[in-house]
């Protein structure tokens, strides 16, 4: 039973990791109307990012977060000029392909440039366990994973807050819903675009460094299996819709790390795809409560 | 020749084609006699598997006009089945072939059920995310598949007493396979299904509207591609002599998609270019060991920015916008994913 709980709140973490992806996925694809297959990079980048950052000024959570950040905005930049502005036009597999041709390109120069090997990244967080009662049963919480999912929840509201409360939030609002109404009232829907695909990349490089710290790697190949399950996450909970997309992340984290509790953790991404396959099944439109129209 | 030429290309594109392709196809049965290296046979061997599988590959997503991205699925199913049956039960290769077919092709089925409610986006994730539940139980049901250490030693096919093991020998089974893929898909393309399969493409709404019965034929749709992925499956499995999952990863699926859409969505000769040019830039640049990923990717972007359409396809084909030029009402909402 305590094993259960552990893997619940292991679960809880990292389904945290994935709604923070899945909600920078949900920006991407609301704001720019297209789906990607760099994702897994773009996380991969902004690990990188933090983990100079690391070696550069040593242990600064913070720093490594807003360097992280950063990286991958400027990367979301790159990626908004290869894969989307010519493509708005054309049919959606071009796009998909070109971001197929991306995700290669940046893992294999990422090998070239950093070296293929895996790097370590520790002593980031205190190995501190916290361990709290829970009705005669003993629940042991790491430090690790109450930092990170705090951090999770904080940016979580501070995207909400911008695009509820600033200028450019309520622009990347009226992009998502209607670019051509956003033409007529005067907004600049590329620059808004281009300013949509950084947020959302951004918010998948702090994932990025997240998850590095959580597995204490750094390695040119980890976001491969990541982005797909950025995407399942997003379409699990109807692809644009944020609060949902968290909420999709969230379950695959848990149902992930409950499923392997109860078999083997070679099944891990069986039971992320398969719960998936059966969600779409039985209601395609993910958990949002109707279907999304744009995509 | 030269009037020859002329008059095919009066004749129209198809001749020209048919013509171009029976000349291929007369080189390939010669190339063995023309004392070529063994390793640069194999390279053609592979070439020519890739160009069915991406053929396998065109009938879904080129005919269709469907986004599946987990070709790499049922090509496992293939390559399994033929290396399961032929090293535990002893079943012949001839046999292999249509059961590791049948069995791409029922789960095919299968996979496209819950995809018959679903489109674009949807349809893309369920299939990626089939391909991975494959590869993952191939991975992990060591009692059958080998686990992660594979299947060894699959028997070589035999012909009547004959052991097919050289190069040059394969070449005539993938030959084979790839001339019976393209003629089969031809005559199927030209009938009252591949009609179906079209319209569907074009304009679903339309095709309903017509009476084309859309989940039906959707799900045959996605059967005889996979069946045909499956086929070339089991075909590969003995060619290698060693299979392991990792070999079927999405990678694997999204090269195939490249080279269906660097060759040219929706034409039968489209995968054959993509398939040679994917394979021979990757086989030939390996000693560049990244580098080479580099140059494949930076292509694939080339490609998409000058011609979406791919080297063979038509710049008036849906699948490059022609229909959206038609509909600009469509074209200001921007957005499709």
């Amino acid at each position: 039973m305590e094993y259960i709980l552990s893997q619940l709140m292991n679960g809880l973490c990292q389904g945290a990791i994935y709604a923070l992806m899945a909600i920078g996925y949900s920006v991407i694809v609301g704001v720019v109307g297209m789906v990607t297959f760099t994702y897994g990079e773009i996380m991969m980048i902004g690990a990188f990012g933090a983990y100079y950052t690391f070696l550069l000024v040593g242990n600064n959570l913070l720093v490594m977060i807003l360097a992280a950040f950063a990286a991958s905005f400027l990367i979301g930049i790159v990626v908004y000029k290869v894969c989307y502005e010519r493509f708005f036009n054309a049919p959606r597999h071009i796009s998909l392909l070109c971001t197929i041709g991306f995700s290669i390109l940046a893992k294999n120069l990422a090998q070239i440039v950093f070296g293929p090997d895996t790097k370590p990244l520790q002593g980031i967080i205190d190995n501190r366990i916290f361990p709290i009662n829970l009705f005669g049963l003993t629940l042991q919480i790491k430090l690790l994973q109450i930092i990170i999912i705090v951090l999770v929840v904080v940016l979580a509201l501070a995207l909400t807050l911008f695009f509820n409360r600033t200028k450019w939030g309520v622009m990347l609002r009226a992009v998502s819903q209607n670019r051509e109404a956003s033409y007529l009232v005067g907004i600049n829907v590329k620059r808004v675009t281009m300013m949509g695909s950084c947020i959302g990349c951004a918010f998948g490089g702090v994932a990025g460094i997240l998850l590095a710290i959580n597995y204490f790697v750094v390695y040119p190949t980890m976001g491969a299996a990541y982005s797909i399950k950025a995407f399942s996450s997003s379409v699990l909970g109807g692809l644009v819709d944020l609060r949902f997309s968290a909420l999709g992340g969230l379950t695959i984290g848990v149902i992930e790390n409950m499923g392997i509790s109860f078999s083997s953790a070679s099944f891990r991404d069986i039971f992320a795809f398969g719960f998936l396959i059966l969600v779409l099944v039985l209601r395609p439109q993910g958990f949002a409560t109707k279907r999304g129209s744009r995509v | 020749m030269r009037g020859f030429l002329l008059n095919a290309r009066a004749g129209g594109r198809k001749t020209a084609r048919n013509v171009g392709l029976a000349a291929l196809v007369l080189l390939l049965v010669l190339l063995p006699r023309l004392g070529i290296p063994a390793v640069y046979l194999r390279y053609i061997c592979t070439i020519m598997m890739y160009a069915t599988l991406a053929g396998s590959l065109n009938i879904i997503n080129g005919y269709s006009g469907q986004s599946c991205l987990g070709q790499a699925g049922f090509f496992c199913i293939g390559a399994y089945t033929c290396a399961v049956l032929s090293t535990k039960f002893g079943i012949s290769f001839w046999l292999c072939l249509p059961l590791g077919g049948v069995l791409g092709a029922l789960v095919g089925a299968l996979v496209s059920l819950p995809t018959l409610r679903l489109q674009g986006i949807y349809l893309s994730i369920v299939t990626l995310g089939a391909s991975e539940i494959i590869r993952i139980v191939a991975q992990s049901w060591t009692n059958v598949t080998g686990g992660a250490m594979g299947i060894k030693s699959i028997p070589k096919p035999v012909l009547f007493g004959y052991k097919i093991f050289r190069p040059q020998d394969y070449l005539y089974i993938f030959l084979a396979l790839g001339v019976l893929f393209l003629f089969l898909s031809a005559r199927v393309l030209k009938s009252r299904v591949g009609r179906a399969w079209m319209s569907i493409r074009e304009d679903q709404v339309a095709a309903r509207s017509l009476g084309v019965e859309i989940k039906r034929y959707k799900s045959v749709n996605f059967m005889y591609g996979a069946f045909w992925a499956g086929v070339i499956g089991a075909a590969y499995a003995p060619f290698v002599s060693f299979i392991e999952s990792s070999q079927f990863t999405l990678d694997t699926g999204f090269d195939v998609l490249a080279m269906v859409v660097i060759g040219g969505q929706g034409t039968l000769v489209g995968p054959i270019v993509g398939a040679t040019i994917v394979t021979v830039l990757t086989e030939s640049l390996r000693f560049l060991s990244y580098w080479r990923y580099v140059i494949y990717a930076l292509i694939i972007i080339l490609m998409m920015w000058v011609r979406p359409q791919g080297l063979i396809g038509a710049s008036k084909s849906v699948l490059a916008g022609g229909q959206l030029r038609r509909r600009p009402d469509k074209r200001a909402g921007g957005a499709r994913a």
